[in-house]
């Protein structure tokens, strides 16, 4: 039990000091996220009406992609469109897939490893701490952003429920995760930081291209079901996605574990 | 210090392959508790390579190692606790000053307090308050030996730990290393270069193409060196009553210039140089490699 409370206390040492290094890019990704949600939000009153005017004029395959709109445009379907279906999913990933890529690779290449692993810090302890500060990095960007989001409500004068764009954001929490544990994987294994986040970069593409593609053409649709982001859908204007999160989440503990098992059996050089 | 163990470093059979390319073979070593225990080779020769398995940082192709009778595996983490080490390359975090880093790696080992960092650190004249992206080489060396030593390990592998500092700091830190020893302390040293061995080690072992080519004390070890005495006369001098001189070997004559190699005491070579007029007398201690061609020129 003692053993237990002080590999976790190492670890949340571990985990505590890449949060301190890590607090800036953490504002301004939780900023930079928060204020272009303001934005669309403050935008929203004057953009609808024209929205809705080019909508109608548009043709099917158009109206397709933008999701079947039909009447007034609401504000979670105007936040849905690009901002919480492109923006954050596609962009927040390359946060943590920065920070997973970095976290062994990256180490090994600043030659920074050797003396992080010189102290009594299990190398299962480097990637479960890292798995962490993710989490809790993207959390707080996440919390960031749905803080500046929801300041503007009041000042666009929009009807947009709190807890909407509060689970619509959690629901993209694992998503990005799920990216960042992959960089960590790769990072682990193969000791090229920039092959650590090509490859979890070209999948997201590859996915959010198959999703968009296969909802503007029915070619397309069958494609669909290997994107994340068809199976987290858009919950800020439906249901919260249990299923793909709780898939997501068991993935992050997958990819993990192997990044643990991979980590501790290859060699470390600098 | 910790309890007394038997052995401060066993290797039996340690080897560590690279594909096909030996990193190191076959190694059998043991380092006692208590020694300065010098690690010498050429570059390549398989010193870092060594490091790096009993820290294991990599993995062993065969063989095994244990460090103060843990192995060094399978109980590396606990190991580490007793271990300070010094990488021969190593980076620091730019933004980090060197507190802040003994601080982190304090708490990662259980620490409150520095330690004996701010001693340490007024002994080899560096500032931990500066970020360590704005130190030269030398003052990074620094913070790196001082996160080596600060926690007070009982067992010291350092690898190439002077490249880079001042002779007087390098005086310094070899006295630290004196000191650490005089407590019970056992450092192993990985090192090119000799002089530095000389001074601190107790006792010395050569590896060279990824094999242990010998283990001896350092006084042994010196013994087998041959210094080179160059010596320009005024006039050309009959070389042949140089080579004739109990322990010279190698007599090479250009113009009025004759050298040698020396094994044994200069007197009679000075005495007989002083029947001539001379010029200039030099006397160079052989390189490391020198030394390892003479070992083996003596195998053979």
């Amino acid at each position: 039990m003692t053993g237990l409370r002080t590999e976790l206390r190492r670890m949340w040492i571990f985990t505590a000091h890449q949060l301190r290094s890590r607090w800036r890019s953490l504002t301004i990704w939780g900023v930079a996220l928060g204020a272009m949600g303001a934005l669309y939000v403050v935008l929203f009153p004057s953009m609808s009406t024209f929205m809705q005017e080019y909508l109608e004029q548009a043709p099917e395959s158009l109206k397709g992609f933008l999701g079947e709109l039909q009447g007034p445009m609401t504000i979670e379907q105007w936040l849905g469109m690009e901002y919480l279906s492109l923006l954050i999913p596609v962009v927040l990933p390359f946060a943590v897939m920065i920070m997973g890529a970095r976290a062994i690779a990256g180490r090994e290449e600043r030659k920074t490893l050797d003396l992080l692993l010189s102290n009594p810090l299990p190398r299962r302890d480097v990637v479960a701490g890292t798995v962490l500060t993710m989490a809790i990095v993207l959390a707080g960007v996440l919390a960031i952003t749905w803080m500046l989001t929801y300041i503007a409500v009041p000042l666009a004068g929009v009807d947009l429920s709190p807890a909407r764009l509060a689970y619509s954001l959690v629901a993209l929490w694992p998503l990005c995760l799920l990216f960042g544990v992959l960089a960590l994987l790769l990072s682990a294994w193969v000791r090229r930081s920039a092959f650590a986040i090509t490859i979890p970069a070209v999948i997201l593409l590859a996915m959010y291209l198959a999703e968009v593609l296969g909802q503007a053409a029915k070619s397309m649709e069958p494609y669909r079901v290997v994107s994340l982001f068809y199976h987290v859908g858009n919950p800020v204007e439906g249901d919260f996605p249990w299923t793909a999160v709780l898939l997501m989440l068991a993935g992050v503990c997958v990819l993990t574990g192997a990044a643990v098992a991979v980590f501790q059996r290859r060699d470390v050089f600098t | 210090m910790g309890p007394r163990t038997s052995s401060a470093i066993l290797t039996e059979g340690l080897t560590k392959l690279y594909g096909r390319r030996p990193g190191i073979e076959g190694l059998d070593l043991e380092v006692l508790p208590g020694e300065i225990f010098g690690f010498i080779g050429p570059n390549g020769a398989g010193k870092t390579t060594t490091i790096r398995l009993l820290l294991d940082l990599l993995r062993p192709t065969a063989g095994r190692a244990t460090l103060l009778d843990r192995d060094a595996h399978r109980q590396s983490v606990a190991l580490r606790r007793s271990i300070g080490y010094l990488p021969g390359e190593f980076g620091l975090e730019p933004r980090m000053t060197g507190r802040q880093l003994l601080e982190y790696f304090g708490r990662l080992r259980g620490m409150d307090d520095l330690g004996v960092a701010p001693a340490m650190a007024g002994r080899l004249d560096i500032d931990l308050d500066l970020p360590m992206g704005r130190l030269s080489r030398g003052n990074r060396q620094k913070i790196g030996l001082i996160q080596t030593l600060f926690h007070r390990p009982r067992l010291l592998i350092l690898d190439e730990p002077t490249t880079g500092l001042d002779p007087l700091v390098q005086d310094t830190f070899l006295q630290i290393l004196r000191e650490a020893r005089d407590e019970g302390r056992t450092v192993f040293l990985s090192s090119h270069i000799l002089s530095e061995v000389e001074r601190v080690c107790d006792r010395v072992a050569i590896v060279r193409d990824s094999r242990l080519a010998t283990l001896e004390t350092t006084e042994s070890l010196l013994e087998k060196r041959r210094k080179r005495v160059v010596m320009v006369f005024a006039a050309p001098v009959d070389a042949a009553r140089f080579a004739q001189l109990p322990g010279v070997t190698d007599v090479q004559v250009q113009g009025t210039a004759v050298s040698l190699r020396l094994q044994d005491g200069i007197d009679a070579v000075v005495k007989l140089a002083a029947q001539f007029t001379l010029l200039d007398l030099r006397v160079d201690h052989p390189s490391l490699d020198e030394v390892f061609m003479g070992y083996y020129g003596e195998q053979k």
